[in-house]
C-alpha cells in the first residue's frame, strides 16, 4: 500500500503552522496618560486594552458620548437613586447588554454585583473571555459616591 | 501618509475621516471599537471639528443679507443699505368727537389736549387709544362743539397704545453717549423727541426723524432711530458738524412714545372717552362717533420682508424716479396697510397720458374707503411731493380684478388611489385655488397654464394626464334702465371669431322682460343681445376688437341684472399665458371653474368601441 501524504498546497505542515485565527493586536492609548521617561505615553495592548475598554464602557453614562445616546453602562445612575432589591439584577442586565452591544471582542462569562447601600457603594466583577485568544480576564469595578 | 479631511460638518463623517487617517499607521489599532480609549479621543477631536465647522458655517451665513437667519443680522445688513425696518405699528381708528355745553357762559372754543385717552374692547380685552395732537372745537352757537383736525375735517385719528416716557441726561461727549430705549413694543412713528436745554428748565427743542428730513445742515435738529440687536431701539443724534446738531452735555432728552399692542388692537369699533372734558371747572362727557374701525396695527417687520424691502429701498435711494422706486418707497412706509403696489408711467396707458405716474395699491382687507383715501393722501404728501421728480403728478388707479374661468379635465385611474372620483376632483379644485393664492392675486403675476397643469399632474399617481380650458372674465356694473356706452379693456387679445363657438359670452340679465345674454355672432366680431335659445333681440349692441382685447357696448340698456355685476367671459387668443397689465390682478372665479375626472383604467383596446 502506498504511503499517504498531505497535500503540499498549504505548504509544509511540518515546518509552518496553519493560521486558524485572526492575529490582530489590540493596541490602545493608556487612558491614565502616564508618561514614559522618553516623554511618550504608555500603550495598552491585547487583554489589557480590552479590559480598559470594558471599564471605560461601564463607567460611561448614557447620552455622554456624542451622537451615541445609548452608549455606556450607565452604572452611575444607581448611585443617585434609592436602593431597591432588584438593583443588582438590573445592573447585571445593563452590563451584559452594554458589553454585547459595544464590545464585540469579548464574550461575558460571569457578572457579580454587590451593592452596599449603607456605604453608597457598589462593586462589580465582570469575567469575560477574549474571543481572539480565548483568554479569560476578570475586571473589578467599584463605584462610590464622593459626596 | 494620508491627510485628514476636516471640511465636513457631520460628526460621523468627520470621525470616519479620522479613522481612515489612523488606518495608515500601525501604532494604534483599536480605533474601530467604540469603547476604546482611542475612540474617546476621536470623539473629542471630531466633536471639536464638528462644532467649529458649524460655527464657521453659521457665521458665514450671517454675513450676508440673503442667507442671514438672525433678526439682528438682517437688521444690521439692512441698516448698511440705509433701510430701517418697521417697528411695531399701532392700530388707528377714526372718530368724530363732540361736546355739548349748555352753560350760557361757555367759551367760544375748547381745546382737546393731545394724549386724551379712549378705550375699546376686542374679544374681552380692553385697549387704550389716544389722540396724538391738540384738537380745537368752536361753539356752533347752540353749545355744540365738534372737534376738527388741521384740515378742518371732523375725522379725528386716535392711535392705540400706552404713553411712555424715557428721559436721558446728556453726559460728557467723550463718553460716547448711547441712548437706548429698552422697550420693543414701541411704535417709532409715534415717537416725539424733545431736547431740554437744562435738566430743570422748560425750554426745549423738538427734533425730527431723519427719514422726514429733506435737507441736513450742521444746525438741523434731527434724530435717527434704529433697532438694536436685542430688539430695543437706539436714538442717534447728529455729530454737531455736518450731520445735524448734537445735544450738549447737561441737556435733558425726553422721548415720549406709544407702547403698542400691534395687530391685537385691530377691529375696535366702539370707543369711549376715558375721562370727561373739563370746561371752566365743569366736567362734560365727550361723545364719540365711529367713522372707521381700528386697523393698521402690525407686528415688527418680518425678516423676510426686511430682506425683500432693504435691497429695493437701497436701489431707490430715497428718491422716486423709476417704477421700482415708487414700489419701494410706498411699501417701505405703508406696508402695514398695503400688501402690494404697482406703478407705471402714463405713457404706457392707452391712450398715453404724459407727465403722470399711475400707482395702483392693493390694500389689506377691512379698510374703509375713507381710510384708503387717507393713505393715498399721505403718500402724496409725505412721499411723492418730496421725493418725486417735479412736474410729475401721481394718479391712483384702483386695481382691476381680472378673473379666470378654468375648466380642468383629467384622466383618472381609480385603481391607483383610494380616492373616489368626487374626492380627486375636489383635490384638483383645491390645488387650483391654492395655486392662485400662492402664485397670483398680486400685481405683475403671470398665469401660465402649463405650470398649473404640472402641479395637477403631480398631485396623485392616479392622475394620468390633464387639460385646461381658460376663459378671461371682467365684470361690469351697468346702469339699469338707461342706455349707456361701455368699454371693457381685457389685458389680453381675444380669439378671432369663428363659426364654431362664441368667443364673448356674458352672464344672464333681463332685457325687456326676457332673460338674455350678450354673445358675439358666430364668425363675426359683432355683439348681440340674444335669448338663451339664441334668438337675437338686439342685433348689434357693440363689438369686440381681437388684437386690443376691447369690448365696446353701444347703448346697452338692461332692465335688470343678476347680482350686482355682469360677467363678460372671453376666450383669449393665447390660453397658455395670461399676462396682467398695469393695475390688473389675476384671480380665479371659483364659481365658474370646475375640475372633471374622466375614468381611465388604462386598458389597451384592440378595437375602438
Amino acid at each position: 500500500m502506498p504511503a499517504k501524504a498531505f497535500s503540499i498546497e498549504d505548504g509544509d505542515l511540518q515546518t509552518k503552522s496553519i493560521i486558524t485565527a485572526r492575529q490582530r493586536q489590540y493596541v490602545d492609548i493608556d487612558l491614565t496618560f502616564t508618561k514614559k521617561t522618553t516623554g511618550e505615553i504608555y500603550k495598552k495592548t491585547n487583554a489589557a486594552a480590552v479590559k480598559q475598554a470594558i471599564k471605560n464602557l461601564l463607567l460611561t453614562n448614557t447620552t455622554e458620548k456624542p451622537f451615541q445616546p445609548y452608549f455606556g453602562g450607565d452604572l452611575n445612575r444607581f448611585l443617585f437613586s434609592l436602593s431597591e432589591d432588584f438593583d443588582e439584577e438590573d445592573m447585571k442586565d445593563m452590563i451584559a447588554a452594554a458589553i454585547q452591544n459595544y464590545e464585540p471582542r469579548v464574550r461575558v462569562k460571569d457578572i457579580q454585583v454587590l451593592i452596599l447601600p449603607d456605604n453608597h457603594d457598589a462593586k462589580v466583577t465582570v469575567v469575560f473571555q477574549i474571543i481572539s485568544t480565548s483568554e479569560i480576564v476578570s475586571l473589578d469595578v467599584s463605584i462610590a459616591r464622593l459626596r | 501618509m494620508a491627510t485628514i479631511q476636516s471640511t465636513d460638518l457631520d460628526f460621523d463623517t468627520i470621525k470616519t475621516n479620522l479613522k481612515t487617517y489612523l488606518q495608515a499607521q500601525s501604532e494604534f489599532a483599536d480605533y474601530d471599537f467604540e469603547a476604546s480609549g482611542l475612540s474617546n479621543i476621536l470623539d473629542v477631536l471630531a466633536y471639536n471639528t464638528h462644532i467649529n465647522g458649524l460655527i464657521a458655517n453659521f457665521a458665514t451665513n450671517e454675513s450676508f443679507l440673503n442667507t442671514a437667519q438672525l433678526r439682528s443680522s438682517v437688521v444690521s445688513h439692512a441698516e448698511v443699505l440705509g433701510y430701517f425696518p418697521r417697528s411695531k405699528t399701532s392700530s388707528r381708528a377714526t372718530v368724530n368727537l363732540d361736546l355739548t355745553v349748555a352753560d350760557a357762559g361757555r367759551p367760544s372754543s375748547i381745546t382737546l389736549p393731545a394724549y386724551t385717552t379712549f378705550t375699546t374692547s376686542i374679544e374681552d380685552v380692553t385697549y387704550t387709544f389716544q389722540t396724538l395732537e391738540d384738537y380745537i372745537a368752536t361753539d356752533d352757537g347752540s353749545g355744540n362743539y365738534s372737534f376738527l383736525n388741521s384740515s378742518e375735517s371732523a375725522n379725528i385719528e386716535i392711535v392705540e397704545g400706552t404713553l411712555r416716557t424715557k428721559t436721558f441726561i446728556v453726559g460728557d461727549v467723550s463718553d460716547g453717549q448711547v441712548y437706548v430705549i429698552p422697550d420693543d413694543t414701541m411704535d417709532t412713528a409715534t415717537m416725539k423727541v424733545d431736547v431740554y436745554d437744562t435738566v430743570s428748565g422748560s425750554s426745549f427743542t423738538t427734533y425730527t426723524n431723519l427719514t422726514r428730513a429733506v435737507r441736513i445742515t450742521s444746525t438741523s435738529t434731527i434724530y435717527q432711530v434704529k433697532e438694536v440687536p436685542n430688539g430695543y431701539f437706539e436714538v442717534i443724534f447728529g455729530d454737531g458738524s455736518v450731520l445735524g446738531q448734537q445735544p450738549f452735555p447737561g441737556n435733558k432728552i425726553v422721548i415720549t412714545y406709544l407702547s403698542t399692542s400691534a395687530d391685537l388692537a385691530n377691529g375696535g369699533n366702539s370707543f369711549t372717552a376715558s375721562n370727561d372734558v373739563d370746561v371752566d371747572g365743569t366736567d362734560y362727557t365727550l361723545s364719540t362717533t365711529l367713522v372707521s374701525a381700528s386697523t393698521g396695527g402690525a407686528a415688527k417687520e418680518t425678516i423676510s420682508s426686511i430682506k425683500n424691502n432693504a435691497t429695493i429701498a437701497f436701489a431707490s435711494q430715497q428718491r422716486m424716479v423709476t417704477v421700482e422706486d415708487y414700489k419701494a418707497q410706498i411699501l417701505a412706509n405703508y406696508s402695514s396697510y398695503i400688501t402690494d403696489v404697482n406703478a407705471w408711467g402714463g405713457n404706457q396707458n392707452n391712450p398715453p397720458v404724459y407727465g403722470r405716474v399711475y400707482v395702483s395699491l392693493k390694500f389689506i382687507d377691512g379698510l374703509t374707503d375713507s381710510q384708503k383715501q387717507n393713505i393715498k393722501d399721505q403718500i402724496v404728501t409725505n412721499l411723492t411731493n418730496n421725493l418725486a421728480i417735479m412736474s410729475i403728478d401721481t394718479v391712483f388707479s384702483d386695481p382691476t380684478n381680472v378673473y379666470l374661468e378654468l375648466g380642468t379635465t383629467f384622466n383618472f385611474d381609480p385603481d391607483l388611489t383610494n380616492l373616489t372620483t368626487r374626492g380627486i376632483e375636489s383635490l384638483v379644485t383645491n390645488a387650483v385655488n391654492s395655486y392662485f393664492t400662492t402664485n397670483l392675486q398680486k400685481f405683475n403675476k403671470v398665469f401660465r397654464r402649463s405650470s398649473l397643469l404640472t402641479e395637477i399632474d403631480k398631485l396623485s399617481p392616479a392622475i394620468l394626464n390633464s387639460k385646461m380650458d381658460v376663459k378671461v372674465q371682467l365684470r361690469l356694473s351697468p346702469t339699469v334702465g338707461t342706455a349707456t356706452n361701455y368699454n371693457l379693456y381685457f389685458p389680453v387679445s381675444i380669439a378671432s371669431p369663428d363659426s364654431i363657438s362664441h368667443k364673448v359670452v356674458s352672464s344672464r340679465f333681463t332685457y325687456q322682460g326676457t332673460t338674455c345674454v350678450i354673445r358675439n355672432v358666430l364668425g363675426s366680431n359683432v355683439l348681440q343681445v340674444q335669448t338663451l335659445a339664441g334668438t337675437a333681440l338686439v342685433t348689434n349692441v357693440g363689438s369686440y376688437t381681437t388684437s386690443t382685447g376691447i369690448i365696446s357696448l353701444i347703448a346697452f340698456n338692461p332692465s335688470a341684472i343678476e347680482g350686482t355685476e355682469m360677467k363678460f367671459s372671453v376666450i383669449p387668443a393665447n390660453e397658455s399665458t395670461i399676462r396682467p397689465l398695469r393695475s390688473y390682478v389675476i384671480d380665479i372665479d371659483s364659481g365658474l371653474s370646475f375640475a372633471r375626472a374622466i375614468v381611465d383604467y388604462q386598458n389597451t383596446l384592440t378595437t375602438l368601441a
